[in-house]
């Protein structure tokens, strides 16, 4: 049930536009929680690496003085990766591509983390 | 992941040729050579002594390592090279690793001991060439199996440590960094 709820707030933040390609909930262990990724995407590897790059972001934040980590954006030449927290235990991915506008992206997926973290 | 002892003792003996007959022999010969270890132990710590890098591994503590080492030594023609003294050599490599002993000590004292022991055995056995000679081959083997025992252990040790400074540093957990193996594992 939780899933299905989880798993509605995805389908509605990948609705949102048309940018978002994927999106999945993750445990802070790396673990997946609720995703909506494309065929072929590996959601452990999506979960695993998600979890350890929010870690280490955090751990950057603190160490240069950045406070609070708020989210993780990775940049590549096919699009985005934003990775951000929802609630203590657990990390929202978001895989949007390379001409997404990323102000509106943003909104949403703070929007569905607080969501996230409500149902969690 | 704990050591498969059997394995790795299995893997050195079949590395360093320590075959039945040589433990055999290093067991036979082991009466004879024993009571003169205690020169070679002197003669090792007298060396390690003389060399700046080692110096300060062995300051306060001679005694107390001269009475291990020898009991060590003695053990290469007392034990029997199974399971057991496999996890012991396996051990003292991790107390190696706890004491930060820098790794080419291990392959260096060996060498020491090798260079100690070798005299000794001419000296013991010089009218039987060819049990000299098999004597020779059969320490060589021993000291083998325990360094390549050891160093497994080291490397284990070494990188067991680096993990956790890794972990320490990125603030990942030790189930993350599991799960992040386990996603990216063969």
């Amino acid at each position: 049930m939780r899933a299905d709820m989880l798993t509605s707030v995805l389908t509605d933040l990948n609705g949102t536009s048309a940018d978002i390609e994927a999106s999945g909930i993750i445990s802070t262990d790396g673990l997946m929680i609720a995703s909506v990724l494309p065929q072929g995407m590996d959601e452990d590897r999506v979960g695993a690496m998600s979890a350890a790059m929010l870690s280490l972001g955090d751990r950057t934040a603190q160490e240069l003085e950045r406070g609070t980590l708020e989210q993780v954006l990775i940049k590549g030449e096919n699009g985005y990766v934003l990775m951000s927290y929802a609630g203590d235990e657990a990390v929202l991915t978001v895989i949007a591509k390379p001409n997404a506008k990323l102000g509106l992206i943003f909104l949403d997926v703070k929007r569905a983390a607080e969501n996230i973290k409500k149902l969690l | 992941m704990p050591q498969d002892m059997d394995a790795l003792m299995h893997y050195a003996k079949s590395f360093t040729g320590l075959t039945k007959e040589k433990e055999a022999l290093l067991m036979a010969v082991g009466p004879q050579i024993i009571p003169e270890l205690n020169a070679v132990t002197q003669k090792f710590y007298m060396h390690l002594s003389t060399i700046e890098q080692t110096k300060p591994f062995i300051e306060g503590r001679l005694e107390t390592l001269q009475q291990t080492h020898e009991k060590w030594l003695a053990g290469l023609f007392s034990r029997h090279y199974d399971e057991e003294f496999t996890r012991f050599m396996h051990h003292v490599g991790d107390v190696h690793v706890k004491v930060k002993l820098p790794v080419e000590f291990m392959s260096g004292g060996m060498t020491l001991i090798n260079n100690e022991i070798t005299p000794l055995i001419f000296r013991l056995f010089s009218e039987d060439q060819a049990k000299c000679i098999a004597v020779l081959a059969a320490v060589n083997s021993a000291t083998g199996f325990a360094l390549l025992v050891m160093q497994q252990s080291y490397q284990e040790g070494s990188l067991a440590e680096e993990l956790d400074r890794f972990l320490k540093i990125s603030g990942m957990s030790k189930v993350l960094f599991s799960n992040l193996a386990e996603a990216y594992s063969e």
